[in-house]
């Protein structure tokens, strides 16, 4: 029995941002989550663990914050929860998070198959699984729809812009997965309750044999601003149903649309 | 030699990166798998193309022979098509070489401190302007950029043995068939959301699209999970981008994941029951009531007009 092992990112939820006047963006009353695409890595571990025999365990790099998320990624089905906790995840652009994953996945062992979403809610940059890839010299496949364990492979259904392409990746291997691939159930109660007694471990980055200076930005944020977006926003008004839809046509022959 | 590297597996969008990078006033270097394209690239003149030759199908396998290429010519930047294939290359290429990475860049501009970067976080509603300044990956969405053919310039072109990563193999591909759905050119465009009850209600927005000489396209809900249309047809961050004259929504709710693909829009129109949605506040006209209702009145509307 080998690890199967979800990465996950706690992230701000969007939907609590605030944008100031000056268009600078205030997320410090965000409550966290889990990444969107997550909660389907989540799953597809569970889901491939239950088929093959393995464990299915979840890996996060994240501030203290993140400790609220190990409770919630483990009533999803994972059997222990694994988390390098760092104020450096706060600032960690791509290339620092893979390294730490790849790290700690190191540290872990004993693993098959690495799954990560195909991009986080908030980045969405789409570089940390193959990045943790390569750095840890293992195969790697994004995009993935669909995904199955077969002897020292995992065969895995690919989604390009022009078709699907079916490889298969030598284990132990990377996996980045797109949320077509499942649905994942909302946890019961009894899952919540058993999240709880789950084992979880946290990593220091010093036991990881890393330092917070191999974590800085690569690149350095000159602006992080609320896109703008300038619209009439008029809401046609009317008696009835009728007098709208003519306003609205009235207002596109204006525009010289139709 | 320091200079720009750029790679795409897709023709054309190599080419317009050739445009991009040259851009920068330093040596342009185009990576080639194949020589066929290697020929069609040296059109847009490049100072040089090197042809990896080894033994996979896939470009994905040959991130690492990239890596070292990059790393022994001490390169500065290289730029990626933000393709499926290119993404997933840019990504390795950037791990193996321990560098950092912006993924698919709104803009580029080559400034004398640095590289100025942008590109959308949280779903597109917030703009992060990126400074590099040290050996870099980039992907571009290079669709949208223009390839422009260079005459007689002068390309030196080599090729290079390399090791492809054997450890993914391909099995078989399956192409999908589909009708040219073309949503990124279209003048007039009628999405539909989640708030469409039945399949069958489909008619309604077909009937308005038809009026309009519209095209039909939809949020990622209506493609992925209900599967009424099909996946070229839905509109946002991982789907289509669109620049009509007329965007009419009808059902849509307007998270940013799906507005940010409707922002080039002349004319937004939304048709929601919920006043709180944020699709109204994303929209020059909206009318807030039910679909059921509306949309048929203005298909009269439009019939009398
Ligand atoms: C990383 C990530 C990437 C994403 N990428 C995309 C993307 O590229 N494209 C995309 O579209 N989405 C994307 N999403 C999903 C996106 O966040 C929204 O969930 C999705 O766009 C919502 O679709 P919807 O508006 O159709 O449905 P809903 O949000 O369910 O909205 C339905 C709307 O219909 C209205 N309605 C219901 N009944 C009626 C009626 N009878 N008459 C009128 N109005 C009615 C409701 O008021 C509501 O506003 C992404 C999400 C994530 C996390």
């Amino acid at each position: 029995m080998s690890r199967i092992i979800a990465c996950y990112k706690w992230v701000a939820d969007e939907a609590d941002m605030k944008i100031n006047p000056d268009m600078s963006v205030d997320l410090s009353k965000a409550k966290g989550k889990i990444s969107d695409y997550d909660r389907n890595v989540i799953e597809a571990a569970v889901q491939m663990a239950k088929i093959s025999g393995d464990l299915a365990v979840t890996l996060t790099f994240g501030s203290p914050k993140a400790k609220l998320s190990l409770k919630d990624a483990l009533s999803r089905g994972p059997a222990e929860g694994f988390w390098v906790n760092s104020e450096m995840a706060e600032q960690a652009d791509g290339a620092a998070s893979a390294k730490v994953l790849a790290a700690a996945i190191d540290k872990i062992g004993d693993y098959k198959l690495i799954i990560c979403g195909e991009g986080a809610s908030d980045t969405f940059a789409r570089q940390v699984g193959p990045s943790i890839a390569a750095r840890l010299g293992i195969p790697c496949v994004s995009s993935a729809i669909k995904m199955e364990l077969s002897g020292n492979e995992v065969k895995v259904s690919r989604k390009l812009e022009d078709g699907i392409e079916i490889v298969a990746a030598q284990l132990p291997a990377v996996v980045c997965i797109l949320p077509e691939i499942n649905r994942p159930p909302i946890p019961g109660l009894k899952a919540v309750l058993d999240a709880g007694k789950k084992p979880t471990r946290e990593y220091k980055i010093e036991e990881l044999g890393l330092l917070d200076s191999d974590l800085g930005a690569r690149n350095e944020t000159i602006e992080f601003k609320a896109y703008v977006m300038n619209r009439k926003n008029i809401v046609l008004d009317g008696e009835t149903a009728v007098d709208k839809v003519q306003a609205l046509v009235g207002s596109l022959k204006k525009e010289g649309i139709i | 030699m320091p200079g720009i590297y750029v790679y795409s597996d897709k023709v054309q969008e190599a080419a317009a990166l050739i445009g991009l990078a040259a851009q920068s006033g330093k040596e342009v270097c185009c990576i080639s798998l194949d020589s066929n394209q290697a020929q069609e690239l040296k059109e847009y003149g490049p100072e040089r193309i090197i042809i990896l030759n080894g033994n996979s199908p896939l470009p994905e396998n040959y991130a690492q022979s990239i890596a070292e290429l990059i790393k022994n010519e001490e390169g500065e930047l290289f730029l990626v098509a933000s393709t499926v294939r290119g993404r997933e290359l840019a990504a390795k290429t950037a791990g193996y070489l321990d560098c950092g990475m912006v993924s698919d860049a709104e803009s580029l501009v080559f400034e004398d401190e640095g590289i100025v970067s942008t590109r959308l976080m949280y779903g597109g509603s917030v703009v992060q302007k990126e400074i590099i300044r040290q050996l870099a990956v980039v992907t571009v969405p290079a669709g949208n950029l223009q390839a422009v053919k260079k005459e007689n310039a002068p390309v030196s072109i080599v090729s290079l043995e390399v090791q492809a990563d054997p450890r993914v193999r391909l099995i078989e591909t399956l192409p999908v068939k589909r009708d040219k759905i073309d949503l990124a050119s279209a003048e007039k465009v009628v999405c539909v959301g989640m708030g469409l009850d039945k399949q069958e209600d489909m008619k309604m927005a077909e009937e308005l699209a038809q009026l309009l000489g519209a095209e039909i396209a939809c949020t990622r809900g209506i493609a992925e999970e209900r599967q009424w249309l099909p996946v070229e047809s839905y509109i946002g961050i991982s789907g289509a981008k669109i620049k009509p004259s007329l965007y009419i929504s009808m059902g849509v709710s307007g998270q940013v994941q799906h507005v940010v693909g409707i922002r080039d829009s002349k004319i937004i129109v939304a048709v929601d029951s919920n006043e709180k949605a944020p699709i109204i506040k994303a929209a020059d006209y909206s009318i807030i009531g039910d679909m059921y209702e509306i949309i048929p009145l203005l298909i009269e509307e439009l019939k009398k007009a």
